[in-house]
């Protein structure tokens, strides 16, 4: 049998709905995991022969996906060279492929928000304020042009390169030490999702109580003495534990969560302290 | 003078497509068209004023120069600050007679941009809660297993549906608000109070909905309860020794590779004395 290969076009194809469709169907609960099932399609349509084949394919990438979805272009890239590499037989679990995704989302974003948003983008609009002095639409047109070419290029680049590695990095994912890796990339996946649950959640209470006009009790401050950002911990273990030991869908833990909230502001546990 | 219908619409439109999860897509939308300065231009030509446009825009773009959303938590809605704040703030500089290359022009641009974002968040979880009922449309279609329907599906849910989502969260907000005028902010303001139990339980929930995400890929990694040590080294990381990802990522590598290592020894274990040699090999490299 021919050895499969994803053609040009497939590629392009994905690569594109990817740039745009990133982020077109967002949602808190699964982020960019939409926009990277409709770029996998056309890959996945093209790679397997059957029906059967094809949706086992895609459900892989199933799993919550979120990163700064520009430089995460490179993991589509990636996945497009996995994928092409189990077609053609080689023993890759989802569990592998996830595990590298989960393990690469956390420090690409880290990279791609302090990098491409908070530097070029920062870097470009300053010089196009300076141009558009006096209300010059040389400033506006200035950051239009140079972002996007940039961005294209750059995201074309991530992809290809993405690509390329998927096709090497696997002799090293499948050969006789793969278990042993395999363990090693999750445990990189686990401490960075540890990480991520530390950084982008921020989940805080209001609570405290007044004894007497010198003497109170901050429960936040009190959590933290006990352990820093305690209450996104908890969340997300009781998230963990209702989805999997309760098998709860996704879509009732957040109806809980709304019930918890409201009760929270209701009892003054939570309150985001915001004001127009 | 006020904008007119068609005028609002045009609004309206660029809104969609300019928000976070917007249907121009991240680099033309949110990056390109969202950005108070682009939308300065836009909404300059749109409303037949270019000039005051990108001052208005410059102005407000200045507060947002670097806005960053990390993990999709919003504390501005681009949508909202560039097509709803940069509109009513040219109205309100035209109201009240400013030079709008005054510092006066500026600073009412951008509080009342400020104020706009602020409220516009409302609109960014309207959008992305909507957006759930696609998902759920396309979660369907993967579960049938009929490669047909999800080949059809998959790509409606991504690039045509949320249209509806903008519909009801960026076209017709922005649409009415442009409308009616400055005034809307501040009756807005009054109904929708922040210290309300409505907008408190909203920002709640907002905080409280990445913890799902997370735990769903938790449900992914964590097989044995053990695996939570690990979870929590990575989150003690960041979480105490405030260690940001990349560093985390790095020092996770590092255990990883210790692991890698530990367990090529175990499957070397037959040949003891081949092991043994290896790992003075690969001492002698680390000196």
């Amino acid at each position: 049998m021919a050895e499969k290969k994803v053609s040009a076009g497939a590629r392009q194809s994905a690569f594109l709905r990817w740039i745009y469709g990133n982020l077109t169907c967002f949602s808190q609960e699964h982020m960019q995991t939409f926009g990277y099932l409709a770029a996998m399609l056309p890959v996945v349509d093209e790679l397997y022969d059957n029906d059967e084949d094809k949706v086992k394919a895609l459900s892989t990438y199933r799993t919550f996906f979120n990163t700064e979805p520009q430089i995460g272009t490179m993991v589509v890239g990636l996945t497009v060279g996995l994928e092409e590499a189990r077609a053609n037989g080689e023993p890759l679990d989802d569990d592998t492929i996830n595990g590298i995704r989960a393990g690469l989302m956390g420090p690409l974003a880290g990279l791609g928000d302090s990098i491409i948003v908070g530097t070029f983008i920062p870097i470009l609009l300053g010089i196009a304020l300076g141009l558009s002095n006096g209300g010059s639409v040389l400033g506006p047109l200035f950051y239009v042009v140079v972002w996007n070419l940039a961005m294209y290029f750059g995201m074309k680049f991530a992809f290809d390169q993405g690509y390329e590695l998927g096709g090497s990095a696997v002799e090293a994912l499948v050969g006789p030490q793969s278990a042993a890796l395999r363990d090693s990339i999750v445990m990189v996946g686990t401490m960075v999702i540890g990480a991520v649950a530390a950084t982008w959640i921020n989940i805080t209470t209001a609570l405290s109580f007044q004894f007497s006009a010198d003497s109170g009790l901050v429960l936040q401050d009190t959590l933290d003495s006990i352990y820093p950002k305690a209450l996104n911990f908890f969340f997300v273990w009781l998230c963990w534990y209702l989805m999997t030991k309760r098998k709860m869908s996704p879509t009732v833990v957040m109806g809980l969560l709304v019930v918890v909230a409201l009760v929270g502001v209701l009892l003054g546990f939570f309150d985001p302290g915001l004001s127009y | 003078m006020g904008i007119s219908m068609v005028q609002a619409i045009l609004l309206g439109l660029f809104a969609c497509l300019a928000s976070l999860p917007g249907m121009g897509g991240t680099t033309v939308g949110n990056y390109t068209l969202g950005r108070p300065l682009v939308g300065g231009l836009v909404v300059g030509i749109i409303l037949g004023d270019i000039q005051t446009g990108i001052i208005v825009g410059a102005a407000i773009q200045l507060v947002y120069i670097a806005l960053v959303t990390p993990g999709g938590t919003v504390s501005a809605d681009v949508r909202a600050v560039t097509y709803i704040g940069i509109p009513l703030a040219i109205l309100a500089i035209r109201a009240q007679g400013l030079d709008p290359n005054s510092e006066a022009a500026a600073g009412l641009a951008a509080s009342l941009g400020a104020a706009v974002g602020t409220l516009g968040t409302v609109l960014f979880y309207g959008t992305a809660t909507l957006n759930l009922v696609w998902q759920g449309i396309g979660w369907k279609a993967m579960d049938g297993g009929n490669w047909a329907t999800i080949k059809k599906t998959i790509p409606m849910v991504d690039f045509v549906l949320p249209w509806i989502s903008h519909i009801a969260f960026s076209f017709i907000p922005t649409v009415v608000i442009c409308l009616a005028g400055e005034s809307m902010v501040g009756l807005m303001k009054d109904y929708l109070p922040m210290d309300g139990v409505a907008m408190k339980t909203l920002f709640t929930v907002g905080s409280l909905l990445p913890a799902v995400g997370v735990a769903i890929l938790c449900k992914q990694v964590v097989q044995k309860p053990l695996d939570w040590v690990t979870f929590g080294f990575g989150f003690t990381l960041a979480a105490v020794m405030g260690c940001n990802l990349i560093a985390s990522a790095l020092i996770a590598v590092f255990f990883a590779l210790i692991n890698f290592k530990v367990e090529q020894l175990k499957l070397a274990r037959p040949a003891v004395a081949a092991a043994g040699a290896a790992f003075d090999d690969e001492e002698e490299e680390d000196i």
